[in-house]
């Protein structure tokens, strides 16, 4: 940061995000953690080789259990908003690095003694929180600017409007065009499908059985529309393109409708009404998507996080009372 | 001809009505003239249901008739019955339009053409005005009416919206959800209103959810009984006549403010500003013998205190002179003024000792003190610090100050004795304070808040000009030309003028020939230059601080083009005498040649960072010229999970003050909606109780006192504020997270149409320790809270 005066006192520059957070204290904080007990661990010999019922495999165990619980309570800790313990950007920051610890530590407190039991499964649940956190650290780094160059300025109503606005005047031009086009045009706008459940928010949402029936109308539709104009077309045409149905029918009217310049031109006109509707379409879905895609790790990561301490409890159980 | 009475009474508001009621209870011959055809019609347009309010809550209500706090139904029916009771002579649906003659024989003019004589009138029309009617054919039919107060009650009905001011937009969007709008537009813009509703409609028309006829005049309005709708539009549109039928007219043409007919009643205003109040004597009479003017015309601008002044008027008519209701408060006021006796004799001495509250009227002088906190602090006491928020005026009754006046060396300070006043700064720049002010021996301060300063202002040109005078003096002084006496700077403030612009207007342009410097009063400008032939935004200069200084150092033209960024007021310092005074300084000239080679580095950083010119025009039109703290969201940091928002709401009985989403974006830099805490905050300017008020850290916020009215919400461009009902009970986390139910922070209130609502908006969280908490919820940082100076600091650092 370069300014005009210099400041005199060296400040935390005001805006960094979490990754950077306090120039890094917790990843340097992490790292050091890692170096002792990588350290501890080569120079500790035990008799019966390194394992978790050793001086330094309770401390690092402790330390292990100790952290998980800590990191646990995130998700209290930032939903308490007249705390004031830390900010929530610096408990994430802690959250995301001494969580990446704790692999190292975890490794070392068994010694790498695996095994068909409870240990063996509260380590495996242990890195499967770590992996979708990690993830989640990437989502995290990549979408928000995704979603604001998808946006460009605008916003998602401001779209669902303009979506309902698009089928109006197609539907008003479709009625110019004769009771089928609009009949055609009211049934594709009615299968207009934006966003739904989990899966359709992620993966854009399924065409319904009905849907599906108007569309195949509008197929056999198109194609004996285009076995009547096929006459006057100077080009060829390609009849098994599978591009959008409601488009393809369009596209075949306009072809016929050559003569009577107004109805070419609606034709013109409802087809780009209908290519801008579904481009807006595809947007608010894509716009979904990306939103979804941001917290649907959370519902791994959490209840991930859950099994983990129930998984913990019953390790810490089993060693103390049954080994 | 008409009747004679003693009282003529214009006015049924709660001043107007307090008089009649008195006289009545007195027996006093009287007659009460109503434009409309129920008493009260300001109360009486209040939304339904509407919390009333009985500020201040101090002072006391002396009238014949009861008030207190409760429901405007239950006022409204409590006053007719005691109209009924007491027998008051009230003419419903007389509108006055003239007064004639005087003391004594007084003739009051009504629309009808009747007239009344009246030996003594009374003056109490407030000052909402009349609303403007359509003025054709049909304005007065069933379905026009002239104000919405549930946009929700009305469906599937064609209705024609006739206005283009922010009401007319308001309602015209609001009822376009449900019904088919048509909006008629005079001109062929909606530029006179707000920006935000601007875009609304225009995007709202665009998007076709309501038609717009632009150019267009309502010709009149028809009943068309038998047809499918109750009634037709007609229009005189650019293309010839156009008929609309329609279930309802709602026209929204403002009120005429009521200055104009009390100028023609021969009473004079001090000033042009449109905040100036007549200047009425201690017994409410104005310039013209038996006309008094009481209530918010004359000033007042709470039904209490307008209630007072009605019982108190018919007194004075009566030749008695009650103690005014306010006495108390004036005299546990003064008790602290060592030596106190009287209440009078305070008064006096204090017009006598304080040159710049001499010219006031003794009613002015009364409701200045009233408003005013008398402080006696210890020697060495601080009164306010540099860098505080403060905007406070002091005047000095008795012992001295001491001003620090160099923020570096503490020692060099200037002491000011008893007469004279500071405070000024803040007061006029709306910024920081300037100096850390302690107090001297004896020391007896009178402290007034903003608001009455600026109605003082407005209302007694003689202050205004003393306080521009010294404002002048003092920001040379300060910023220009420190440890120079006001003697040797006669000739360069003698030169100085102020001068004016509007958001956006040129202060002087790149490559223009050299003129004076300016030095900025109030608002801020930003610094360009053309490169590579577009113009890039080098620099942002807040109030305080000047612009142009090269032009003094040498002859050169201007090197930069300098715009207001807001509405702005500089002091320009001519060329002549200023040089005239460098030349005999040259550690003046040494100072400003510094500050100049400072500001050429600073814009060739500033230039090296490409790209951050276009972020800081945009910044600028998003306001943040006047913005003193806002709030920004870095959007490649934003992971969309409105902590933000649930923590405001979660602090804030469950109410959040800020909409993420909503509000533009530039280079992922996005500016939610949300409070900027102006230097001049515009939700300040309007409030009837003062509750308005910012914290010597900075913040804006508003205080208990808020009676609900919607002033601030409808001032503020940036539709930050809200009317709501705060819940006192907050949802447990703990509950939720192990039961679910509500969500901290994300719950909607429950809606209780009784429950009072109030203005709220943010207040930075100051009375959380640790700071706002939507920054300090948010998990990833890309929420942040900064100045813009700062702000832009970083951006040109950095970008
Ligand atoms: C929305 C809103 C909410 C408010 N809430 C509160 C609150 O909670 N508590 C509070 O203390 N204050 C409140 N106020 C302020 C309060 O309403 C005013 O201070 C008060 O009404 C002023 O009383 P008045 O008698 O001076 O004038 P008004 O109440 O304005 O009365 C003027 C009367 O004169 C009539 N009139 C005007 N011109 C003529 C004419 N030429 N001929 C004949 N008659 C005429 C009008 O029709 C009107 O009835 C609020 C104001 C608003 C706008």
């Amino acid at each position: 940061m370069r300014t005009a005066a210099p400041s005199k006192r060296i400040d935390e520059p005001i805006h960094s995000g979490f990754l950077q957070y306090a120039g890094y204290r917790w990843a340097k904080l992490a790292i050091l953690l890692c170096a002792l007990s990588i350290a501890a661990y080569l120079w500790h010999d035990p008799v019966d080789g390194p394992n978790g019922g050793t001086w330094l495999g309770y401390t690092l165990g402790t330390l292990g259990a100790v952290l998980i619980l800590w990191l646990t309570w995130l998700g209290v800790r930032k939903r308490r908003y007249h705390s004031r313990l830390g900010s929530v950007k610096g408990w994430t920051s802690a959250h995301v690095y001494l969580g990446l610890a704790l692999v190292v530590i975890a490794t070392l407190h068994c010694g790498f003694q695996f095994g068909w039991n409870i240990h063996t499964a509260a380590y495996a649940l242990m890195m499967a929180v770590i992996a979708s956190g990690l993830y989640g650290v990437v989502v995290y780094t990549r979408l928000p600017s995704a979603i604001t160059r998808l946006r460009d300025g605008s916003q998602r109503e401001a779209w669902i409007d303009e979506v309902f606005e698009l089928n109006a005047q197609a539907i008003r031009i479709a009625d110019l065009l004769g009771p089928e086009v609009h009949r055609k045009i009211v049934r594709s706008a009615e299968n207009i499908r934006i966003g739904g459940g989990l899966r359709a928010q992620l993966y854009g949402p399924k065409t319904p059985k009905t849907a599906a029936d108007a569309d195949a109308g509008i197929t056999e539709f198109l194609t004996e529309r285009l076995d009547a104009v096929k006459a006057r077309l100077t080009k060829g045409f390609d009849p098994n393109a599978t591009a959008q149905n409601t488009v393809m029918f369009m596209a075949g009217q306009l072809v016929a409708a050559g003569k009577d310049e107004k109805e070419a031109q609606r034709l013109q006109q409802l087809l780009d009404v209908l290519s801008r509707r579904n481009a807006l379409i595809a947007r608010i879905n894509r716009d979904i998507a990306l939103h979804a895609r941001l917290q649907v790790w959370l519902l791994i990561h959490v209840p991930l996080s859950f099994g983990l301490l129930a998984a913990l409890v019953a390790h810490i159980v089993s060693v103390f009372f049954y080994w | 001809m008409g009747d004679a009475v003693r009282v003529g009474i214009i006015g049924s508001g709660p001043a107007g009505l307090a008089a009649a009621c008195r006289a009545a209870e007195l027996g006093i011959p009287h007659l009460l003239l109503e434009a409309e055809a129920h008493l009260a019609h300001t109360i009486f347009r209040y939304q339904k249901g509407k919390h009333v309010m009985a500020e201040p809550g101090v002072l006391p209500l002396r009238a014949s008739i009861p008030f207190e706090a409760g429901k405007r139904e239950a006022i409204l029916e409590a006053w007719n019955a005691r109209v009924a009771q007491l027998g008051v002579n009230v003419r419903y649906r007389a509108n006055v339009t003239a007064i004639h003659g005087s003391k004594g024989n007084f003739t009051i003019v009504i629309a009808d053409g009747s007239t009344v004589r009246a030996e003594y009138v009374v003056l109490a029309i407030g000052v909402q005005g009349n609303i403007r009617k359509l003025g054709c054919e049909g304005e007065d039919l069933e379905f026009v009416q002239y104000q919405l107060d549930d946009p929700d009650a009305y469906q599937n009905e064609t209705i024609v919206v006739v206005g283009a001011g922010d009401a007319a937009i308001e309602n015209a969007v609001a009822l376009a959800a449900r019904n088919k709008v048509t909006i008629v537009n005079r001109r062929d813009e909606f530029d006179r209103a707000k920006d935000g509703n601007n875009a609304l409609i225009l995007k709202a028309i665009e998007d076709g959810k309501l038609a717009c006829v632009y150019n267009a005049t309502v010709a009149s309005v028809r009943p068309t009984p038998g047809a499918a709708k109750p009634g037709a539009v007609i229009l005189n549109t650019a293309q010839g006549e156009a008929v609309i039928p329609v279930d309802r007219v709602i026209a929204r043409l403002g009120a005429t403010p009521p200055r104009e007919f009390v100028e023609r009643c021969g009473v004079m205003f001090p000033g042009k500003d449109p905040g100036a109040v007549p200047a009425v004597s201690p017994q409410y009479e104005s310039n013209v013998p038996g006309l008094y003017i009481i209530g918010a015309l004359a000033g007042f601008p709470l039904i209490k205190q307008a209630m007072n002044q009605g019982y108190e008027v018919v007194e004075f008519i009566e030749g008695r002179r009650p103690e005014p209701a306010d006495a108390p408060l004036l005299k546990a006021k003064f008790a602290r003024i060592p030596g106190f006796r009287s209440i009078d004799a305070t008064l006096e001495r204090i017009r006598a000792r304080i040159p710049i509250l001499s010219p006031l009227t003794p009613l002015q002088l009364r409701e200045f003190l009233l408003d005013s906190e008398i402080r006696t602090p210890q020697p060495g006491e601080i009164i306010f610090r540099r860098n505080d928020y403060s905007n406070s005026f002091f005047s000095i009754l008795d012992g001295s100050v001491e001003i620090a006046i160099d923020p570096v060396d503490d020692t060099r300070t200037l002491t000011l004795g008893s007469g004279q006043f500071f405070g000024e700064m803040s007061l006029i720049s709306g910024r920081r304070r300037s100096a850390t002010v302690r107090a001297g021996a004896g020391c007896v301060l009178i402290e007034t808040p903003r608001r009455s300063m600026n109605k003082l202002i407005a209302s007694v040109p003689s202050v205004k000009r003393v306080l521009d005078e010294t404002f002048l003096l003092r920001a040379i002084q300060a910023h220009i030309a420190p440890g120079i006496d006001a003697d040797a700077l006669k000739d360069v403030v003698a030169s100085a003028t102020v001068r004016r612009f509007k958001a956006g207007e040129t202060v002087f342009r790149e490559g223009d020939a050299p003129g004076g410097l300016h030095l900025i009063r109030k608002g801020s400008v930003t610094v360009s230059r053309i490169i590579g032939g577009r113009e890039v935004v080098l620099a942002y200069v807040p109030a305080g601080q000047y612009v142009g200084e090269m032009a003094l150092l040498s002859d050169t033209p201007r090197t930069a083009t300098v715009r207001a960024a807001v509405a702005t007021e500089t002091i320009e310092l001519e060329g002549g005498a200023f040089k005239a005074l460098l030349a005999t300084r040259p550690e003046l000239r040494a100072r400003l040649e510094e500050t100049y080679r400072q500001r050429v580095m600073a814009n060739v950083n500033a230039t090296a960072a490409a790209g951050s010119g276009s972020l800081v025009q945009f910044l600028m039109a998003q306001g943040l010229g006047e913005a003193t703290d806002v709030l920004l969201i870095d959007e490649s940091l934003c992971v969309r999970c409105d902590h933000c928002e649930k923590a405001c709401a979660d602090t804030h009985g469950g109410i959040s003050r800020l909409d993420r989403e909503a509000g533009p974006t530039v280079h992922n830099l996005h500016v939610p909606t949300s409070c900027r805490h102006c230097e001049h905050p515009h939700c300040m300017k309007d409030c009837p109780p003062d509750a308005i008020h910012r914290s010597p850290s900075g913040e804006v916020f508003i205080s208990d006192a808020c009676i609900g009215c919607g002033n601030c919400v409808r001032n503020c461009p940036y539709g930050v504020i809200q009317m709501g009902a705060p819940q006192p009970h907050r949802p447990s986390l703990w509950r939720w997270l192990l039961f679910g139910g509500e969500e901290p922070g994300a719950h909607t209130p429950v809606h209780d149409p009784s429950a009072p609502k109030k203005a709220v908006k943010c207040d930075m969280c100051k009375d959380l320790p640790g700071g706002p908490a939507c920054v300090r919820a948010c998990p990833t940082g890309a929420a942040l809270r900064v100045s813009p100076e700062r702000f832009i600091r970083i951006i040109q650092g950095s970008a």
